[in-house]
């Protein structure tokens, strides 16, 4: 999104990757259902750093990443998967100091198609010879509901800033301005721009995150805030959107739950093995072509 | 029933039973065996530790100890069946009507059976409806939008076959239709879980009720929005309710917006047995509790009265259970004879609450 540099940029000019700015990269990198960073859902198991060899210092020279993680099912989406396997991958090479990542899914069912896919850069439907098409279109989906729950936050800093509801329907992105604003604020200007009111940035910067990606930033309407269904609202609605934009965070959150749980009790003790039944019947396909024999 | 500790009675109706039959004879697909280790995942996960299950037990239980589960310490006064076929994976199906009929047969007037069609099976499948009804008189049907059949990995609610049978069912008097709208379970696909087709079917049959099981998670928000504006749809807390063990925080969360959304009269309990214990699940539900913060969030009740209403009184209201007339009958019905429940009812079927001494 912003092409100032973070801090993590700044640490890494010395030319040396260090898991901390691996890490930092991960956790950018979200679990598209939840909305939550991976590295915060503690999907990350292992980061390597090979250093790049002096001797090869060139132009395109930098440090080769290795990264492992897991999800908290075996038979988590294979789409999600493999959205956070490139995800990871892209998060970790946009540090300058790094010329490659190499990423591993681990426990998943589809492991090897997914970490061979991501790691040669292959699409999708490439790596999965029976999907019905990319990822884009349930990356879309997920990025709007991510969206819907993000706006959530952004309304609530705004209404908490004293924005009247009307504001709040009304506010458009050009109406935001954070560079000449304090530290961790943003400055919302109102009334034709003739008063500005300061509110806390960064639900305002998460928010604006998902609406880039979904696309409200750049269609022809200019109000920034939404309905689920991308529709501008009046400040008479601003209620029930807000109710439905609490609703989209508090089904995210209800999942992050059940696969919380799952995960628990995936890697108990006790856990009898993930059907490697003796014995267990061949998948059908395989029987049909048996019988043709 | 559940007393409370005031002396409270609360009826209690699981709309939501199974009795399957996962023993390793039964399974003939790969799918078989990942679908009940996916369901003891969510078993484990959501149990409290001194409650779990081993997975042997959890394979095929049988009748007489479901019977107990539920009516050994009376967490359960009726049960509602829904059957799930996947023949796809299972040589026998597994949880069929027939299975089921088997306990609902032995205690007629503890359960109601439902049966289930699949539009995939065409004019076969419409016989099969009518067997069902003529058999069994049922009045609901379970409905596995998810499930496979042939090369097909799902179908739609509000595709035009599935809109036949919806009349079939319209015609033969099957008021209460239960679509499975849930958590992905292995190995079957997410997005045949998806609850929007329910939409469509709700508003083209407004005679008929749509109970969406599971409330539509991972699509709550979807489930809600959707359920606010048709009124003949229902929520069925299987899944939902286990939330309350360990994540007693979102589960209020969850009740919040769902009594937001559609109120205290569209809301079914289930224990989704033996996914979960209604033994143990009731209590848990009945002890759950919105937070402050929640209750000024929501503005909602989840009191006595609610819980009484989901936990029986919704369920009574869509299968017309008269619920007075079912306490006095269970003085002495089969199940209070075997299972030594006559105090428990006959303290029940007196004059209400004792009169204060004056």
């Amino acid at each position: 999104m912003s092409s100032e540099p973070t801090p993590a940029d700044a640490a890494s000019t010395d030319a040396v990757t260090t898991p901390g700015a691996v890490r930092e990269r991960l956790d950018r990198v979200t679990d598209p259902e939840l909305d939550t960073s991976i590295v915060e859902l503690d999907y990350v198991e292992e980061i390597e750093i090979e250093a790049a060899a002096a001797a090869d210092a060139g132009d395109d020279a930098g440090d080769e990443v290795f990264v492992a993680f897991t999800l908290p099912t075996a038979w988590c989406s294979p789409a999600f998967a493999w959205m956070m396997a490139v995800d990871a991958r892209e998060a970790v090479e946009s540090l300058p100091t790094v010329a490659r990542a190499e990423i591993e899914l681990r426990d998943h069912m589809h492991e090897r198609e997914i970490t061979r896919g991501v790691n040669e850069r292959l699409p999708f439907e490439e790596a999965f010879s029976d999907a019905d098409g990319g990822v884009e279109s349930v990356r879309l989906e997920l990025d709007r509901k991510a969206r819907t729950a993000r706006q959530h936050d952004a309304t609530g800093a705004l209404l908490d800033a004293g924005l009247t509801r009307e504001q709040v329907a009304e506010v458009s992105r050009s109406d935001l301005e954070f560079a000449d604003a304090p530290e961790g604020r943003v400055r919302v200007w109102v009334r034709d721009g003739a008063v500005a009111v300061e509110a806390d940035a960064e639900p305002v910067e998460r928010y604006l995150e998902k609406a880039d990606a979904t696309g409200v930033l750049d269609d022809e309407q200019s109000e920034l805030f939404r309905t689920p269904e991308e529709e501008p609202f009046d400040g008479d609605e601003v209620e029930l959107v807000r109710r439905r934009t609490r609703l989209a965070g508090v089904n995210m959150g209800g999942q992050g739950t059940v696969c919380d749980a799952l995960n628990e009790s995936r890697h108990a003790e006790d856990r009898p093995p993930l059907s490697t039944r003796e014995g267990a019947p061949v998948a059908p396909d395989k029987e049909d072509r048996a019988d043709a024999d | 029933m559940y007393v409370t500790d005031d002396g409270e009675e609360i009826f209690v109706i699981d709309s939501h039973l199974h009795l399957w039959d996962a023993s390793e004879e039964n399974i003939t697909h790969e799918g078989g065996e990942q679908f009940i280790q996916c369901f003891y995942d969510y078993h484990t996960g959501f149990t409290p530790e001194e409650k779990q299950w081993s997975l042997d037990e959890y394979r095929q239980y049988g009748a007489d100890r479901m019977a107990d589960d539920l009516f050994g310490n009376a967490a359960v006064d009726m049960g509602i069946f829904q059957p799930t076929y996947l023949n796809d994976f299972y040589a026998e199906g597994f949880n069929t009507i027939g299975d089921n009929a088997e306990l609902a047969e032995r205690y007629p007037e503890r359960f109601v059976l439902n049966g289930r069609f699949d539009p995939r099976d065409g004019e076969a499948g419409m016989r099969e409806l009518e067997r069902q009804k003529e058999e069994y008189d049922i009045q609901g049907v379970k409905l596995y939008t998810a499930e496979w059949n042939g090369d097909s990995k799902g179908w739609r609610l509000d595709s035009e076959e599935s809109f036949e049978f919806l009349e079939k069912c319209s015609e033969l008097g099957i008021e209460n239709i239960h679509p499975h709208k849930g958590p992905t379970i292995r190995p079957l696909n997410r997005d045949a879980f998806d609850v929007a087709d329910v939409d469509d079917a709700a508003t083209s049959f407004p005679e008929l009720n749509f109970v969406v099981e599971h409330v539509g998670l991972p699509r709550l928000d979807d489930f809600c929005w959707i359920a606010a504006q048709e009124p003949n749809v229902y929520g069925g807390l299987a899944v939902a309710a286990p939330l309350a063990v360990h994540r007693p925080r979102k589960f209020g969360e969850i009740m919040g917006e769902l009594l937001f959304w559609l109120g205290e009269d569209r809301l079914l309990f289930g224990s989704d047995y033996a996914l979960w214990n209604p033994d143990w699940l009731v209590e848990t539900f009945m002890e759950a509790e919105l937070t402050d913060e929640q209750q000024e969030e929501y503005g909602v009740d989840f009191g006595l009265e609610t819980k009484r209403k989901i936990l029986g009184e919704n369920a009574a209201e869509l299968y017309d259970i008269d619920i007075e007339a079912k306490k006095e009958q269970f003085r002495s019905d089969d199940v209070t004879e075997d299972f030594g429940l006559a105090d428990h009812y006959a303290d029940a079927a007196g004059t209400g609450p004792a009169p204060a001494d004056d």
